[in-house]
């Protein structure tokens, strides 16, 4: 009986409310870098959405409004944007916000050593008019230009330049890869890379304050069993992503709830279309020139049934570069290639490569499961007579190989910033152009004289009816020459502990400021 | 040269006596010793005849049917229909098809890195015993640091270094040799000690003083004295290494540096089955971790007895 | 007896230089450093300008002492993944592997001793004969795969101690330690355990056999004619001589432990330098790999130097035999 009550007492005693709101959450990669202009991927921007803070931002249902810029209009004909500022901002160190943060910002995340100056191809230049007052001029009229912002950070100018970050450094680091300063409703207090990062709310903050965490500890566990077992034994509230295989499970479960959307990802697949390009390729590096065999390996790869056994039901096929929430997407080119095994076989002997072999790249901890779909695939190349080399590695190794050429085929997914059909057509359609800043991601180097000449008459295109026309054209010559072959639109899952509000937005960003914990 | 007849009517008769009677009586007289040599064998048959007694060959990506994929044990797939004794895996492998071929990795690794830690052991133990001086000097200083180093830090290091090294299209095939010079290296050093012990003795017998003497040279003769002498203890260090390589190579697989998942040994089957032990899909983890302990054991076991009833005097 | 411990140092001196160079060649040879450092956008003088400042247009042998003694005096370079320094990477992450080492080898020295004692004693015993039969289990299985058992049953199933992690840590200094909180109490003990365990069998048997080699010697038999209690003979007279052995084992043991804290560290996503190490192999971060080595080869030799040093005290005799 004595036993039995000191039991009862210890648990109560662990149960105990706990005031401070400690919010523990895990994600399979650790942020890279803490600068915002360093590193233009999701893992990074999405977590730093949290502590920095762009002039626009996207709400809880992705549409834009006013963040560090409170109001924005056109200027004249089309020449630019005029946003005026938001007053009485501070950053975390307590230094004032105003309009020559958004010009050094301008020059920084523009910067060659800029991982994110593809997004200011359209910008000619960025003017001060007063401390809260900016004009961002463009090349032509860009009537999206605020929606394709909204990822672009602001960081204090002062600041940067008294700690030598002044430009972001993507290869050595700097001050600013380990440390943060920004107006965000969260500040880093510490920052042990691949352990954990802790952020406390900034006081200062300008906003209306919907969460009530008091403190946020971001820890990194490469493991998809440890994270889940983590989750379901109350170590931590939120992982993302939960492994796909463990949904139906964990939905059984009261303590957890498992939040799912379909994210603005399409998986897909890249080939290398460059004469001789290929440095690690062994042997047939042209192979990919010809669009018939990419069109056999469009055939050949059976994406539902990748769907139904690796993703268990939980993914769409996609048919082009954006998935049919964009804005811009396709309705006349919906459908997606077939799955057609004897298709494929004739295709390659018409072209006379039946056999050939090549290396397929493949990232192993970037997309969900992302290592098990690029071995399906090789088993489904084998069936129709191609030979793949499955090199799967971590995506801090993969981003650096693709860069340099490295590949014949590769798996790459591809969430549109600005929600809209136009992104990936700028940064994996168009003709790589470092001058312009086109075609960064554009790794293969597909090449379409029609693709870029439609490219800038879609940016500034006004009629929507005329622009989707546009769009249409793209998306079916991209189709029809088989510049990628989209797989299916990658699932979200996220796992957060039942006494967790939280709020899911499309784009796989997690926003702490919507948590609740009750 | 010619025949030397003493050693050589003496050494095969020594051996012939220790396996036909001692050895082989104790043997059937120990149940632990009968079981688990019965269980290494069928184990290691079922590896051998791999490609004969699977239903499938997992290897050939060609063969999969993905659509297969996760199917429990012994019940038709909803899809296919087709039944699978062990189940399937993420990408329709027949887990027990798997199993086999894993198995004759995990065991050609085995086997492969205590040939090459024994051959290499017993050339240096000779060496070091014969030579005596600085050679002897080194040779054992090389061994006391290779025995401070776990073996399965060598073969990441090794493993690591191989990777920066060699092209991508080579990786899958070097994995395998690389695994087996990882583990032979960091287990030479109880081979070349005891060759090297006895060694010492035989150097001090007079028939290598004769032979010095009628200017031959006494290094032939004495490894025909020598290699006899080692048989038992070598026999007891190589069955319980084989045990000891069977999970290190498991070990390094497990850990991502071992062998690849499209030709996957059974630390990399376990690797894959431990994604899925929340979902329910237990079979992908069980029975690759039931078959690793049953091989690792009943090889352990083995060794354990074999020491025993080698040298009672020894532990 | 001095010059004996003055060749045993000069001896792990060497070792440490060879190791060094294997170190050293890696970070020269395993991918160009300048690769890694400099992005696809660099210029030639870039790379010229980079080659100069870190001192690659010198000859081998100038960079190579370069890199020993800047080692020796802590500096590994910077680490190509975190943009960091090696040596602060390492000293941030060394208490976490530190205090699982030692609270293993304490529990592996602990259980395996005393289990060993008692299967020894009990040598036909029942409980004697399960315990040496499941510790052959416990061989058989690798860590791995005992760390994913214990999650699954003790964080999962029984949701009594956590899966990952550390826990919460204190700072005492530089030194981060989860020894004083309960969190970080519950967070050590399964992966104390799984890398415990190993050890634990393997120093349990050596004791057993080691005892029961000491209960068969004379002088045992003697003291048990001469009626001395069976308590007095097992503890005073057989294990004490038992120890030296098992100490010398112990020892070496302990720079396993530290390896073997890799494969644990993995499992349990625990903070520390395997965990760093393993990660430093996929991303192929030469410094970090080659500091690793480095640091846990200085570990090991001095472990072996301080064994050897210690036996020629205890034993004189082994001055003679290499």
């Amino acid at each position: 009986m004595f036993k039995f009550t000191t039991v009862l007492l210890l648990t109560t005693a662990l149960a105990a409310p706990v005031m401070a709101k400690d919010f523990k959450f895990a994600a399979t990669t650790d942020p890279q870098t803490m600068d915002p202009h360093a590193v233009n991927s999701a893992p990074v921007l999405g977590f730093l959405n949290n502590v920095y803070e762009g002039l626009v931002r996207r709400g809880k249902d992705m549409a834009i409004e006013p963040a560090l810029a409170t109001a924005w209009e056109p200027i004249g004909e089309g020449e630019g944007w005029r946003f005026t500022l938001r007053q009485d901002v501070t950053f975390h160190d307590g230094a004032e916000f105003n309009a020559d943060d958004v010009v050094f910002s301008y020059k920084r995340a523009s910067d060659e050593s800029s991982d994110t100056r593809s997004w200011f191809a359209p910008v000619s230049d960025v003017v001060k008019v007063d401390d809260y007052t900016v004009d961002i001029m463009t090349n032509a009229p860009n009537p999206i230009f605020p929606d394709s912002i909204a990822n672009w950070m602001m960081m204090d100018s002062g600041w940067a330049e008294a700690n030598n970050a002044g430009l972001p450094d993507k290869e050595a680091g700097n001050y600013a890869t380990l440390n943060t300063n920004g107006t965000g409703a969260f500040k880093v207090t510490a920052r042990e890379p691949g352990l954990r990062t802790v952020l406390e709310p900034h006081g200062g903050w300008w906003g209306e304050v919907e969460h009530n965490i008091t403190r946020a500890e971001l820890t990194p566990i490469q493991n998809p069993a440890t994270s889940l077992a983590a989750l379901l034994s109350g170590d931590v509230d939120f992982i993302n992503p939960v492994p796909i295989q463990d949904v139906a499970r964990l939905k059984q479960n009261r303590d957890v709830s498992v939040i799912q959307g379909i994210e603005a990802r399409v998986i897909m697949l890249g080939f290398d279309q460059q004469e001789g390009a290929s440095e690690g390729g062994n042997g047939s590096s042209d192979l990919f020139l010809d669009p018939k065999v990419r069109e056999a390996v469009a055939k050949a790869v059976n994406v539902p049934a990748i769907l139904q056994t690796i993703m268990r039901g939980n993914a769409e096929v996609a048919s082009q570069l954006v998935s049919p929430a964009m804005r811009g997407f396709s309705a006349a080119n919906a459908t997606p290639y077939a799955y057609d095994p004897e298709g494929a076989k004739a295709l390659l002997e018409e072209a006379g490569v039946a056999g050939a072999s090549f290396d397929l790249k493949c990232p192993n901890n970037r997309y969900l499961n992302d290592e098990a779909v690029c071995q399906a695939i090789t088993g489904m190349l084998a069936q129709a007579g191609l030979s793949a080399t499955l090199d799967a590695m971590p995506v801090q190794n993969y981003w650096p190989e693709l860069r340099a050429d490295n590949f014949d085929m590769y798996l790459l997914g591809w969430s549109p910033g600005t929600f809209d059909a136009e992104h990936p057509i700028r940064f994996l359609g168009s003709t790589p152009n470092e001058e312009k800043k086109l075609g960064s991601w554009n790794f293969g180097g597909y090449s379409n004289a029609r693709i870029d000449e439609l490219l800038p008459m879609i940016q500034s295109e006004i009629d929507d009816i005329k622009r989707q026309a546009m769009l249409d054209e793209a998306a079916k010559i991209m189709q029809d020459e088989v510049a990628y072959v989209p797989l299916y639109v990658q699932p979200l899952v996220w796992g957060a502990r039942s006494n967790i509000e939280l709020t899911q937005r499309p784009d796989n960003f997690f926003i702490l400021r919507w948590v609740t914990v009750n | 040269m010619n025949d030397t007849p003493i050693s050589d009517s003496a050494a095969p008769s020594r051996v012939r006596r220790a396996l036909d009677s001692d050895l082989f009586y104790a043997f059937r007289r120990s149940p632990v010793a009968v079981v688990s040599t019965v269980v290494a064998l069928l184990l290691i048959l079922s590896a051998v005849l791999a490609p004969l007694i699977a239903p499938t060959n997992p290897f050939d990506p060609a063969s999969l049917n993905l659509m297969n994929g996760f199917t429990p044990p012994m019940e038709p797939n909803a899809f296919t229909a087709d039944s699978f004794l062990m189940g399937t895996d993420d990408q329709g492998r027949d887990v027990f098809s798997t199993i086999l071929y894993g198995m004759r990795i995990s065991l050609f690794v085995g086997f492969a890195a205590v040939m090459f830690a024994l051959v290499l052991g017993i050339v240096l133990g000779l060496l070091s015993g014969y030579m005596g001086g600085w050679v002897d000097t080194v040779i054992m200083r090389a061994a006391d640091v290779q025995l401070t180093f776990p073996s399965i830090l060598v073969a990441m290091l090794i493993f690591g270094i191989a990777k920066g090294i060699t092209p991508v299209e080579y990786r899958d095939q070097m994995a395998i040799w690389v695994l087996i010079l990882a583990i032979g290296l960091s287990d030479w050093v109880q081979f070349a000690r005891v060759v090297r012990g006895a060694t010492l003795v035989e150097k001090s017998k007079d028939y290598v003083a004769a032979a010095q003497l009628i200017g031959r040279r006494p290094f032939a003769i004495m490894i025909r004295h020598i290699l006899p002498n080692v048989l038992s203890p070598v026999l007891v260090i190589a069955t319980i290494s084989l045990a000891l390589a069977i999970i290190a190579e498991a070990t390094l697989s497990f850990l991502g540096v071992g062998a690849p998942p499209t030709q996957p040994s059974l630390g990399t089957l376990i690797r894959i089955g431990q994604g899925f032990l929340f979902s329910g899909e237990w079979w992908i983890l069980f029975f690759p971790a039931c078959t690793l302990l049953a091989l690792a054991l009943s090889v352990n076991l083995l060794g354990d007895w074999l020491r025993d009833a080698l040298n009672p005097r020894l532990k | 007896m001095l010059s004996y411990i003055l060749k045993r140092i000069g001896q792990s001196a060497l070792v440490l230089i060879i190791v060094g160079l294997v170190a050293f060649s890696m970070f020269r040879f395993v991918g160009d450093p300048i690769d890694n450092m400099l992005g696809q956008e660099r210029t030639m003088e870039d790379v010229e300008r980079l080659r100069a400042q870190l001192g690659l247009d010198q000859p081998f042998p100038v960079q190579y002492f370069k890199f020993l003694s800047n080692a020796a005096q802590g500096n590994f370079g910077v680490s190509f993944r975190q943009g960091r320094p090696v040596a602060d990477i390492i000293a941030e992450r060394a208490p976490a592997t530190l205090e699982l080492a030692a609270v293993s080898a304490i529990l592996a020295v602990g259980v395996g001793i005393a289990l060993g004692v008692f299967t020894a004693i009990r040598r036909d015993g029942f409980m004697a004969n399960f315990i040496m039969s499941a510790s052959l289990i416990g061989v058989s299985l690798p860590t791995f795969l005992i760390g994913i058992l214990l999650i699954y049953v003790f964080s999962v199933e029984l949701g009594w101690l956590p899966s990952f992690g550390r826990g919460e840590t204190v700072k005492i200094g530089w030194w981060t330690t989860g020894l004083l909180t309960e969190s970080g109490l519950k967070a050590l003990i399964l992966p104390a355990i799984t890398l415990g365990l190993y050890q634990m069998t393997l120093i349990m048997r050596l004791v057993r056999s080691e005892m029961l080699e000491v209960l068969r010697q004379d002088y045992i038999r003697f003291a048990r004619a001469r009626g001395v209690s069976e308590r007095t003979i097992n503890f005073r007279h057989a294990l004490k001589n038992t120890m030296v052995p098992v100490i010398t084992i112990i020892g070496l043991q302990l720079g396993a432990i530290i390896a073997f804290a890799i494969i644990t560290e993995t499992v349990f996503q625990w903070p520390g330098l395997g965990l760093l190490f393993i990660n430093a192999i996929q991303f192929v971060d030469i410094p970090v790999m080659a500091a690793y080595l480095m640091m846990i080869s200085l570990v090991f030799v001095l472990i072996n130097l301080a064994v050897d040093i210690l036996y020629a005290f205890i034993d004189p005799r082994l001055r003679v035999s290499a």
